[in-house]
């Protein structure tokens, strides 16, 4: 019963934890003492952007290296634009911008890559 | 074409799910591994921290000496840690292999998918694999099984919390790592 009792609590903090995380997303120039924790929300928004401009890609539709060319253009902006101008985060802290803009950049890309294909068939494939 | 796209799809996430989950009770659930990886993660990290003071003060040999002596202890931990993960994988790995092999004679020769953009040469023997004509706009099961688990399978894992740490990612991990230089 203890044990339950436990697991219940730690899911709650854990929610709370993920809750306090999301908020600090959406707030401008917030306080990030683990490293980790920023890096994990410039992984799933990285994931959005991808899932995002590969459904946009594929309704418009944009196609050939000028799509691919362009998620990586405007993933790279987007991102830049969020950690530098919006949290206001000194990227020496993370070893470097490159350590930031590289943060689950392939990923996002094979997300947008299966988003891309799939919505353009959807739309356009005979 | 559309529902074989997103049958694929639904293809993907259910063996990324399977393996996940055949992983964690063949290795993840096992307290051997839980204490070897909760190692590995303090020790990446505290290697981590010792290196950049080492950039920022006087090199010491001593205290250099003492980062190879931990860095080889982490070396020893992360090859533990992957001999504890080899039998599972090796039997996940085949298991899936024979799906995917299945998964493959079932949709040998049909177009899955559109591509809109023709890939690069050497990804068309993927991409247009067993499939008929020259139009390398047609997508194979295989090549879009591939994007979809490279996708699915990491962002699952990081859900679950499966994913290693990137302190330890840093420091390399497995079997063929070479330790990163002391110093700057």
């Amino acid at each position: 019963m203890s044990n339950v009792k436990r697991k219940s609590g730690e899911k709650i903090s854990s929610d709370l934890s993920k809750m306090a995380t999301l908020a600090k997303a959406f707030t401008a120039a917030s306080d990030w003492p683990d490293k980790d924790e920023f890096l994990d929300v410039i992984y799933w928004f990285r994931q959005i952007i991808g899932l995002v401009i590969g459904i946009a890609w594929g309704i418009v539709p944009i196609k050939g290296l000028l799509g691919i060319v362009l998620f990586f253009a405007v993933n790279m902006a987007v991102i830049y634009v969020y950690f530098s101008i919006f949290q206001k985060v000194d990227e020496e802290d993370y070893g470097g911008i490159s350590e930031i803009l590289k943060e689950g950049l392939m990923t996002s890309f094979a997300t947008f890559l299966v988003a891309w294909i799939i919505v353009y068939s959807a739309l356009y494939a005979d | 074409m559309i529902a074989d796209t997103l049958l694929i799809l639904f293809i993907s996430i259910v063996t990324a799910l399977l393996g996940e989950g055949l992983t964690w009770i063949l290795v993840y659930r096992m307290e051997k591994y839980k204490k070897l990886k909760s190692e590995v993660e303090k020790q990446s990290k505290k290697l981590e921290k010792q290196k950049e003071a080492i950039g920022t003060e006087a090199s010491e040999r001593s205290l250099k000496k003492k980062l190879e002596r931990q860095e080889e202890k982490l070396k020893t931990n992360n090859r533990d840690l992957s001999m504890v993960k080899m039998k599972s994988m090796f039997a996940i790995g085949f298991a899936f292999t024979a799906l995917l092999s299945m998964f493959n004679s079932i949709f040998d020769g049909r177009v899955v998918a559109r591509l809109p953009f023709v890939p690069i040469s050497w990804l068309q023997s993927i991409s247009h694999r067993n499939l008929l004509g020259e139009d390398y706009t047609d997508c194979s099961f295989i090549f879009l099984y591939i994007l979809c688990t490279m996708s699915i399978r990491q962002n699952i894992q990081k859900i679950l919390g499966f994913a290693p740490s990137r302190a330890a990612n840093k420091q390399g991990s497995g079997f063929f790592s070479t330790p990163t230089p002391v110093g700057k």
